[in-house]
């Protein structure tokens, strides 16, 4: 029996923890009273500052205008435990959607963590505070590709945490960011390293759900190595992990990486299947738009590498989905795609067809009349035998950044 | 590869409050169930001195309230913060070591075991066995074969159940003629 394997049998087994920690250690009775009333004072403070604090953060947030939320640092009622939680989750919620104004409350939330007086809390929980506050900051700038910005807030985390040994976890969690950032720097070796400590802790912790993120994390900065058959390996172990852990989600997002990590290493077959476990997952889940977003995926990458009818099935099978969910600019960037292909094969007819199809899409969902141009002058250029792949790409790259300009 | 699949930030980094009113009871009795273990663990496994390891295990229940709502498997997640925990004790002070992961322990013997069996007349041989061996690989050697102690007292005395102690003397010994034989055979050479 190994080490670890001694300790997991006595996570698992109530008699071997009682026998493991009979007559070893003599306590002082009177301290470990005293100990026992900070825990559970402490628990109980957190708990009553929860019940009194609901919902605190999201009212602030909306009857205060964003350029002046910074202001918010002195509300009394925002200065505890619970609100610093509640922000925490405010972060997240915009991260994708907003990461300015996630940012904006991750530096009103690092900002109330690190002038909470001392009293307040036990240190090792105001540390805990203070680090959670900077890796929402960390993660926020990363967000925004402040990379620089965003390491330097995830070590100001580590040393919130530094001081104590039991914060692992916490310590964990930023570290994960920070391999994150890390490998977007291309800084593979420190990634890989610090990415594979934040497993290590995540699987001692029982933290089946997290070690599987950190190993996602460590498989795409492997497949950006182009390292595909470690990526791969790697992405089956928590594929086992997943399905032990019936995390449906996880297993669907794996199943999508093993496909890419199949297509690269060149086993289509392979890959066609993990694309469709990871298709069928998505529908499993009722997740509309991972849905066709996995299957462009896999059509662009099969079409990049030779495989033309695979990857058109995918990407036709991608604008279905996208349009049955209402998703017309997605549905119209996919067709686009495929015009490119069908230009490239020679197929004008279906092509300019295709491209109709999307104008009358684009004009009946009242979208930007500088894409509906755009694209009737591709159509044009196919009639008049004009349009190339280049062509296709350079409307299709227009369409899209006039998409996200006008989403932000 | 879909980078938005795996390059997020996990979605739920989020601290989860925990799920109902709080019973300052139900906080209590996970104190006085575990607190005994933690501590063991802490001295036992990785030799941490009592009074810091005491420490360390409260600071483990601290930070457990933070974490409590997405907590899956309590002993699971106390288990392993106070090894964690134990681990980063060491790296502070300086021992930048897993006490007792046989592979790495191997290569740091045990100070106490040096001079154990001096007067005795294979104390050289035995001396260099016993430090080529893990620390806690050692102690239970010298308490069975040096002091004289039954298997069922080590197993009390290190919390373990005697069959399996009976086991871990085993395997300790073939360790150990392992270790003699390649010291053997390196003075042959």
């Amino acid at each position: 029996m190994t080490h670890s394997d001694d300790v997991e049998h006595l996570a698992e087994c109530s008699a071997c923890r009682q026998r493991f920690a009979a007559n070893v250690v003599p306590f002082d009775p009177a301290a470990r009273r005293g100990r026992e009333r900070e825990f559970t004072s402490v628990a109980g403070r957190l708990e009553r500052e929860r019940d009194e604090s609901s919902d605190v953060v999201a009212r602030y947030l909306r009857d205060t205008p964003t350029d002046e939320w910074s202001r918010l640092a002195e509300m009394p009622d925002l200065r505890n435990n619970a609100a610093l939680e509640q922000m925490s989750e405010e972060v997240r919620r915009r991260l994708h959607r907003n990461p300015r104004e996630a940012l904006a409350i991750a530096n009103l939330s690092a900002s109330i963590a690190e002038s909470l007086a001392p009293s307040q809390y036990p240190s090792v929980v105001l540390a805990q505070l203070r680090g959670t506050a900077w890796k929402d900051r960390s993660s926020t700038l990363r967000y925004l590709a402040r990379y620089d910005e965003a390491l330097e807030a995830a070590e100001r985390g580590e040393e919130a945490l530094a001081p104590f040994a039991s914060l692992e976890h916490d310590r964990a969690v930023i570290r994960m960011v920070k391999g994150m950032i890390l490998a977007q720097q291309e800084q593979f070796e420190d990634a890989h390293q610090i990415l594979s400590e934040c497993r290590r802790v995540f699987r001692e912790l029982g933290e089946t759900k997290r070690y599987i993120q950190a190993g996602m994390a460590e498989a795409n900065m492997l497949y950006r190595e182009g390292r595909y058959n470690d990526s791969s390996e790697l992405l089956q172990d928590l594929l086992h992990d997943a399905i032990s852990a019936d995390d449906l989600e996880a297993q669907a997002r794996i199943h999508n990486n093993l496909g890419h990590s199949a297509s690269q290493l060149g086993d289509f077959a392979s890959a066609n299947i993990h694309f469709s476990e990871a298709v069928a997952k998505f529908t499993d889940l009722g997740f509309v738009a991972e849905v066709p977003r996995t299957a462009f995926g896999a059509g662009v990458l099969l079409i990049g590498k030779g495989q033309i009818t695979a990857g058109l099935a995918r990407l036709r099978e991608a604008r279905q989905e996208f349009t049955a969910a209402g998703m017309v600019d997605e549905a119209g960037l996919c067709a686009l795609r495929i015009v490119e292909t069908l230009i490239e094969r020679g197929e004008d007819t279906a092509a300019r067809q295709l491209t109709q199809d999307v104008i009358d899409e684009f004009t009946a969902a009242g979208l930007d009349a500088r894409a509906i141009t755009a694209i009737s002058r591709l159509r044009d250029a196919i009639e008049v035998d004009d349009a190339t792949a280049e062509t296709v790409r350079t409307v299709h790259a227009f369409v899209r950044d006039i998409g996200t300009s006008t989403a932000t | 590869m879909a980078p938005e699949a795996i390059d997020d930030p996990p979605a739920d980094l989020r601290t989860i409050p925990l799920p109902c009113s709080v019973d300052e009871n139900v906080f209590a009795r996970i104190y006085e169930e575990n607190c005994g273990l933690l501590v063991s663990l802490a001295v036992r496994k990785f030799q941490v001195p009592t009074v810091d390891a005491e420490a360390l295990a409260h600071e483990v229940f601290l930070s457990y309230l933070r974490h409590a709502g997405e907590v899956r498997d309590l002993h699971h997640w106390l288990i392993g913060a106070i090894c964690n925990a134990s681990r980063y004790y060491w790296r502070k002070h300086g021992r930048n070591v897993e006490q007792l992961d046989t592979d790495i322990a191997a290569e740091r013997p045990d100070p106490r075991s040096r001079n154990v069996l001096f007067d005795l007349p294979d104390s050289i041989a035995l001396d260099e066995v016993l430090e080529r061996m893990p620390p806690r690989w050692a102690q239970i050697l010298r308490l069975r074969y040096l002091d004289g102690y039954s298997i069922k007292e080590i197993a009390e005395q290190q919390g373990v159940t005697s069959k399996y102690m009976q086991k871990l003397v085993g395997k300790c010994l073939h360790r150990a003629q392992e270790i003699f034989n390649g010291m053997r055979a390196r003075k042959d050479q």
